[in-house]
C-alpha cells in the first residue's frame, strides 16, 4: 500500500488545530500545493479540502479559517456560513459562486491569486505584522492576540462588510497596544484599519 | 525518563533504514525505526506515554514493506492527530508530482517534502540541518543539549531542544512538567542575555523568538 490514507475521516487535515489555516477547496488539490509554495515558513498551515469535507476541515479550523481560497462553483452550507459571519480573507480563482460575502476578492489568473496570498502572509500596517503561528507582532516584540485583528491587518487596504460588533476584541487590543489605529468602516462601508489621527479628521 | 530524545523513522528499505538509524545513534538520537507502516503505528501507540519524537521521518513509498496492512498516509494522519509538534520529513520518488504532494498534505498539513531521488546523503544533511540548528545565538549539539553560543552554557532538557528545532513555529507542551521546563528555559535565556526570547501564546503554546537585528531568515521546506 501506498501513500494513501485508508480511512478519510481519519485524515490529519481534519485535526483540529488554533494555529493559523488557509483552507484551499478545489476539486484536485493542485492549487493548494501552489498556494504552499508562496507562504513563507511559520505564517499558515496549508488545508486542502474537496468539497466533500470542506465543512469538515473549516470546522477543524479554530476559531475559524484565517483564509479561505477556492476554485469551486459552489459553496458547502458550512462555509458558507462562516464566510458571512466572520472576517475571513475570501480569495476565489475564477467565477465566484453565489454566497460569497461581498468583500471576497477572486482573480482570473492563479498567478494574480497567489500574489495576493503572499501579500496578505507579508502584510505590515503601521508596525503590525502576522506573528508565526497567530497573532499580530508589534515592532518592539509586543504579540497582541485575535483572529480578527489578524484579518484586520492581512486584509489592509480591504475590509469587510461585516457588522461593527464583529471588532469589538481587535478595537480593545488596538487601544491598549496600539492606538495609532483604529477598526472603522471605510468609504465602501467595510470594517478596516484607519490611522487614528485621519479618523479623527473625519 | 530516557535521555535521549526519540526520533521516528519509516522506511521499507531495510539498508537505509539501518542507515538511517545509525546516523541518529551516532548523533545520540534513539531512533524508532520501522519498516512498515503498521510496525510505526505499533511505536507510537507503545511510546504513547513516556515519549514524544522530536522528529519522525517518513518515506512515502513503501513498496517493500513486509506487510501492507497501513499506508504511510495512516502514520502520517496519526502524526498529526496526536503529535503535531512532532516535524515531520516525507520524502518520495513522485514528490514533484501535485497529486502526491496533495495526499501528504491531507495526510498531514504541516509535513515537510523531500525528493527522494537527490539521494540519501541529501536527505541526512537537511536532517542534521533541522537538528544542529543555530536559532539567534543558540545552538543544538549531538540533539541532546542547547548551548549559548557567547558563553558557551548549556541547556539540558528536551523541551528547550523541541522549541530551537521547530522555531519559528509554535509548539504546544502537554504536561504541567514540559510547560515548566520551558519556564525554567524562558528564564535560562533571560540571565544569560540571550537574543533568544520565549513568547508564550497562551495554553501552553510556545515559541522562540529572536531579536530584529539577528533574525535568521526562517527554513522555507519544499
Amino acid at each position: 500500500m501506498v501513500g494513501v490514507t485508508s480511512a478519510s475521516w481519519l485524515l490529519g487535515v481534519r485535526a483540529p488545530d488554533r494555529g493559523r489555516a488557509i483552507l484551499v477547496v478545489t476539486g484536485d488539490g493542485e492549487l493548494a500545493v501552489a498556494v504552499r509554495e508562496v507562504v513563507p515558513g511559520g505564517i499558515a498551515v496549508i488545508r486542502d479540502a474537496r468539497s466533500d469535507d470542506a465543512d469538515e476541515i473549516c470546522a477543524a479550523c479554530l476559531p475559524w479559517p484565517w483564509m479561505v481560497v477556492g476554485t469551486v462553483a459552489s459553496l458547502t452550507p458550512g462555509l458558507a456560513v462562516v464566510l458571512r459571519n466572520r472576517p475571513v480573507l475570501t480569495y476565489w480563482l475564477g467565477d465566484p459562486p453565489s454566497g460569497l460575502p461581498s468583500h471576497a476578492r477572486w482573480f482570473e489568473r492563479p498567478a494574480a491569486l497567489l500574489q495576493a496570498v503572499r501579500g496578505a502572509c507579508t502584510a505590515d500596517v503601521g508596525g503590525m505584522r502576522l506573528a508565526p503561528g497567530n497573532g499580530v507582532e508589534l515592532d518592539d516584540g509586543t504579540l497582541m492576540r485575535g483572529a480578527t485583528l489578524e484579518s484586520l491587518v492581512s486584509a489592509y487596504p480591504f475590509g469587510f462588510a461585516l457588522p461593527a460588533r464583529n471588532f469589538r476584541a481587535a478595537s480593545d487590543a488596538l487601544s491598549r497596544h496600539n492606538p495609532e489605529w483604529v477598526a472603522q468602516r471605510d468609504g465602501a462601508a467595510r470594517m478596516t484599519l484607519v490611522r487614528a489621527d485621519i479618523e479623527a479628521q473625519r | 525518563m530516557r535521555a535521549n530524545p526519540e526520533v521516528l523513522i519509516l522506511e521499507d528499505d531495510a539498508e537505509t533504514l539501518d542507515e538511517l538509524q545509525s546516523h541518529f545513534t551516532r548523533k545520540r538520537f534513539h531512533p524508532l525505526g520501522a519498516r512498515s507502516a503498521s510496525r510505526a503505528l505499533s511505536l507510537l501507540e507503545n511510546n504513547r506515554y513516556s515519549s514524544r519524537p522530536v522528529l519522525a521521518i517518513i518515506d512515502w513509498d513503501l513498496g517493500k514493506a513486509p506487510d501492507r496492512n497501513a499506508s504511510s498516509g495512516d502514520v502520517l494522519s496519526r502524526l498529526a492527530h496526536e503529535l503535531r509538534e512532532c516535524p515531520v520529513i516525507v520524502y518520495s520518488q513522485n514528490i514533484d508530482a501535485f497529486n502526491v504532494r496533495s495526499q501528504i498534505q491531507r495526510s498531514h498539513p504541516r509535513a515537510l517534502l523531500h525528493d527522494k531521488r537527490d539521494g540519501d546523503a541529501s536527505l541526512l544533511e537537511r536532517i542534521d540541518r533541522m537538528l544542529d540548528r543555530t536559532v539567534g545565538d543558540l545552538r543544538i549539539h549531538d540533539g541532546t543539549v542547547v548551548v549559548h553560543l557567547p558563553t558557551l552554557d548549556q541547556h539540558h532538557h528536551r523541551e528547550a531542544i523541541r522549541l530551537v528545532v521547530h522555531h519559528p513555529d509554535i509548539v504546544t507542551f502537554h504536561s504541567d512538567t514540559a510547560t515548566k521546563a520551558v519556564r525554567r528555559f524562558g528564564e535560562w535565556l533571560h540571565t544569560h542575555n540571550s537574543a533568544v526570547r520565549l513568547v508564550s501564546h497562551g495554553n501552553r503554546k510556545y515559541r522562540l523568538s529572536v531579536t530584529a537585528t539577528e533574525v535568521a531568515a526562517p527554513e522555507r521546506e519544499a
